[in-house]
C-alpha cells in the first residue's frame, strides 16, 4: 500500500452528487490498491448517509446545496478508513433515531428506516457533531473482512 | 448498474449487476414492478453480479416479496456474495426470503414453491 491519501470533494445534493461521491470512494480504493471485499461496508454507509442528507436534510434545494466530503485512507494492517460528511441542512443527529424492529415479518415490515441502523452496524465508530450551523458526521472503519 | 434477464419455462430470472445503491435502486424497482404488473408470479433475483446493496436496494426486495407471497407468487434470491449476505443478515432480511446458493437451485425452489 501507498502512503495513504485524503481526498476532499464537494457534491451537489442530488442523485448525481451521490453517484459522484461513491465513484470518488471507488477511485480511492483503486488508487490505494484496497480490495472491494473489505471496502463495501464504507460504500454502503456513505450511500445511506448521503441518501438521508439529499432526500431529507437538503431536500428540494438540489444543485444549490452542497455536501462536503473528506475521504481518508490510512495505511496499516488493516488499513483504516475515515469519511466525513458535512451539510448545512437542519440539525439532524442520525444516531438519535430509534433502531427499527428487524424481527417483523414481510407484512408488518415497514419499507425504509433501515439505513441508519446499517451504518451503525457496519462502522466501527460513528460520530455526530453540530457546529457553526452544519451537520458533521464522521464514519470510521478498519478495513477488515466482515464476519457473520 | 445493469439489469439482465433470463426467462425459463417456469420462472423469470432478474439479474442486477453492479452497485444497488440509493441512486440505482429506483431503476431496479421500476424494472421489477413492471414485470410484476405484467403478471410475472415466479421470480428469481440472481445477485451474483451485485457489488453491494444498501437499504434502498433492500426496499426493492421487500416490495417484490410483498407482491410475490406464496401461494399466489414465489420469489427466491440467489448468488449472494459475502457483502450482500451480510447486509441482508444485519437487516434481519434472511428470514424473510427464500435464499439459494446459485441459479439452478433457485429455479428448482421457485418452481417447487409455486406448485406447493
Amino acid at each position: 500500500m501507498n502512503a495513504g491519501e485524503t481526498r476532499r470533494l464537494s457534491v451537489p445534493a442530488t442523485d448525481a452528487g451521490i453517484k459522484a461521491a461513491l465513484d470518488a470512494l471507488e477511485s480511492l480504493w483503486a488508487a490505494q490498491g484496497v480490495s472491494r471485499a473489505v471496502t463495501w461496508p464504507v460504500e454502503v454507509s456513505l450511500d445511506e448517509v448521503l441518501a438521508n442528507v439529499v432526500r431529507h436534510g437538503l431536500a428540494g434545494r438540489g444543485e444549490s446545496a452542497q455536501v462536503e466530503l473528506e475521504l481518508q485512507l490510512e495505511p496499516g494492517d488493516p488499513p483504516r478508513c475515515e469519511v466525513r460528511i458535512e451539510d448545512d441542512g437542519p440539525e439532524f443527529d442520525p444516531l438519535a433515531a430509534a433502531a427499527p424492529d428487524i424481527s417483523l415479518g414481510v407484512d408488518e415490515r415497514p419499507i425504509g428506516g433501515l439505513g441508519i441502523e446499517l451504518v451503525r452496524r457496519l462502522m466501527d465508530e460513528v460520530h455526530y457533531e453540530r457546529k457553526a450551523g452544519r451537520n458533521s458526521l464522521r464514519l470510521v472503519r478498519r478495513l477488515v473482512a466482515m464476519e457473520q | 448498474m445493469e439489469i439482465g434477464e433470463e426467462r425459463t419455462a417456469g420462472a423469470l430470472v432478474i439479474v442486477p449487476v453492479g452497485r444497488v445503491d440509493s441512486v440505482s435502486s429506483g431503476e431496479l424497482e421500476r424494472h421489477v414492478v413492471a414485470r410484476l404488473d405484467a403478471g410475472e408470479r415466479r421470480v428469481v433475483i440472481d445477485m451474483a453480479g451485485v457489488e453491494y446493496i444498501s437499504s434502498a436496494g433492500l426496499r426493492v426486495l421487500l416490495v417484490a416479496a410483498k407482491r410475490l407471497k406464496p401461494p399466489a407468487g414465489a420469489l427466491v434470491l440467489c448468488g449472494l456474495g459475502p457483502g450482500v449476505r451480510t447486509v441482508l443478515e444485519l437487516a434481519g432480511f434472511t428470514s424473510l426470503f427464500a435464499v439459494e446458493p446459485a441459479r439452478a437451485q433457485a429455479l428448482a425452489r421457485v418452481e417447487a414453491q409455486a406448485s406447493a
